[in-house]
């Protein structure tokens, strides 16, 4: 009998040579990806893992015990139900975009298993497909059953089924990422820049937070996720190493793409949760600090390695660093109907850390939050009152990354407006036009929900809009999580709720 | 004849689709966009329009001024 060592050569490359088709037929470019080359320039592709499907089983199931041993013992609605209010509503965040997310990597994955070029890339994409699925299955199975708590907790399974524009967004950039995606394009753009990059923010930065704020269930779910998330991710830098040597341009080009797009979907999952829906107590750093300590110089000795440059835009991300997401959490507030989950305005002490943390701008956000302060002084807490501290003309949107136009400052946002065979599109910064510019065939024809509200597709009138077309119910859209009633106010009301 | 214009106020955190009339004054326009945006900003006067990097004249009509549907202006403090 083979041991180990022996035998996990013999179970990786399995590749031979095609007699009856030829193999650009087996691996077709639109499909495989490009650079398309022959089977020779793939054959020495590996990674360092290697594991055996006997040895990934039974890691696994340790690991699904892990879990549900803590689930029993600290993951009961009772436990869930002490969580401060902040961080549950991040909890309805991750609740809804992480499940149904990780299933479209699922695709991604299984993509790779078939037309990856290598035998050794498709038995670990393998691995990375049964990898997805349990990143699927955790999260449905922790949070939908807080159902029954909190009707919000019902997006963990419809958030990715709605035309809520969030959802939209979330499903343009991971239908591209994931569903629709070539192997090659897919294991660098998913492995090397989001999971080597950006899964560092939601499976590192969020357990962290998840700890500060005695979360020990979603602390244990993501650190069970990220174990897997280090071992597939491997897949990507093979590749990208083998795309580099052919065709340098494009590699770095796809790096600077997703690197961008993952930038503007994360920077609002984890920078809102972080930096606003964490109890001032339990911060333990800024979304900036963190980015800069485990994305930003991660990220830049990845590139080193490869000997890539850094994106082209690099001085305007290292700003919106400072801006981007309170520019998108105070537009959310005041469109929080149009959402899932609740907000909450930060108060005094919340702003006097931000404005430490953020000097850069903070001296133009700092009025934007006072004079929505205001309308909830001069109208009074209560639910009730919701909506009368509510935004009521159209938010827009951009047509590439689908998020609200809320780049640049509020005293200069960057959208820009591009007519392009003859059809007018806006974007909500430069990078955005300059990727949709580089493949305008694959995003022209999609319509964000301005132009749905304008053709008539999507009803015009925000009631309408958020019951008929985003499905959310008075039960389940957004709310101030205290209804304005904040003590700092001066204006409190004890029958709030 | 109402023209859909993607409008950004000085000291707002996000665009707002303000339907216009062809015939409103680029004041109206921009007291429109303001109340649109009342809940983050305050208002302010005097303002100034902006479309295509130019500040254009209050006075003119939306369609003097050659607003088209889905275009860009700014409304800047001062």
């Amino acid at each position: 009998m083979l041991n180990r060592e022996e035998w996990l050569p013999l179970a990786h490359k399995l590749d031979w040579d095609y007699s009856y088709v030829r193999e650009d037929e087996v691996f077709p470019e639109v499909i495989s990806g490009r650079p398309w080359l022959p089977h020779s320039e793939w054959k020495d592709w590996e990674e360092s893992f290697k594991t055996s499907y006997r040895e990934y089983v039974d890691n696994q199931y340790e690991k699904d015990m892990a879990v549900l041993a803590v689930h029993d013992a600290v993951g009961r609605i009772e436990n869930v139900q002490k969580l401060a209010l902040p961080w549950l509503n991040s909890l309805k965040v991750h609740a809804a975009a992480l499940p149904l997310a990780e299933f479209t990597g699922v695709i991604g994955n299984l993509r790779g298993a078939r037309f990856g070029r290598d035998s050794a890339w498709r038995t670990m994409a393998t691995f990375g497909a049964l990898d997805e699925y349990r990143h699927t299955q955790i999260p449905l199975l922790l949070f939908h059953p807080l159902l029954r708590i909190d009707p919000q907790f019902d997006w963990a399974h419809k958030f990715y089924h709605t035309n809520n524009w969030f959802a939209v967004a979330a499903r343009h950039f991971f239908d591209e990422l994931t569903v629709g995606q070539n192997a090659i394009e897919f294991h660098i753009a998913t492995n090397v820049v989001l999971e080597t990059g950006f899964t560092n923010l939601q499976f590192v930065g969020l357990a962290s937070l998840a700890r500060e704020s005695s979360d020990h269930m979603f602390e244990r779910m993501v650190t069970s996720i990220q174990t897997d998330e280090a071992r597939h991710a491997q897949i990507g830098h093979p590749v990208l190493a083998i795309v580099m040597k052919h065709d340098p341009k494009y590699a770095q080009y796809l790096v600077d793409k997703w690197f961008w797009r993952n930038w503007r979907l994360f920077s609002i999952l984890t920078g809102l949760s972080i930096d606003y829906l964490t109890a001032l107590d339990q911060r333990p750093y800024s979304f900036k600090e963190f980015m800069e300590e485990w994305i930003i110089d991660q990220f830049l000795r990845t590139l080193d390695e490869f000997g890539l440059e850094k994106p082209w835009y690099w001085d305007l991300l290292l700003d919106e660093l400072d801006i981007y997401h309170h520019m998108i959490y105070a537009s959310a507030y005041s469109y929080r109907a149009t959402l899932w989950f609740n907000f909450v305005i930060p108060g005094p002490a919340e702003r006097k850390w931000l404005r430490q943390k953020y000097p850069k701008y903070w001296d133009d956000m700092g009025p934007v939050w006072e004079q929505i302060s205001e309308r909830w002084r001069s109208v009074g807490p209560g639910p009730a009152n919701e909506l009368a501290v509510h935004g009521t003309a159209m938010p827009t949107f951009c047509d590439l990354c689908q998020l609200p136009l809320s780049a640049g400052t509020p005293r200069k946002n960057t959208a820009k407006v591009l007519v392009h065979d003859g059809r007018k599109y806006i974007f909500c910064s430069e990078p955005c036009q300059w990727i949709f510019l580089h493949e305008p065939e694959r995003y022209a024809s999609h319509t964000d929900i301005v132009k749905r509200v304008l053709s008539g597709e999507a009803p015009a009138q925000l009631p309408n809009l958020l019951t008929e077309y985003f499905n959310l119910t008075p039960d389940t859209w957004g709310k101030d999580a205290h209804s304005g009633n904040y003590e700092w106010l001066g204006v409190r009301k004890e029958s709030a709720a | 004849m109402p023209v859909p214009l993607y409008g950004f106020l000085q000291g707002d955190t996000i665009g707002l689709l303000i339907l216009a009339d062809d015939g409103d004054t680029l004041e109206a326009l921009a007291q429109k966009l303001q109340a649109a945006a009342s809940l983050r900003v305050a208002a302010r006067h005097p303002v100034r329009v902006v479309y295509n990097d130019k500040v254009m004249n209050p006075a003119m009509t939306v369609a003097q001024a050659g607003f088209e549907a889905l275009d860009r202006f700014d409304v800047l403090s001062g």
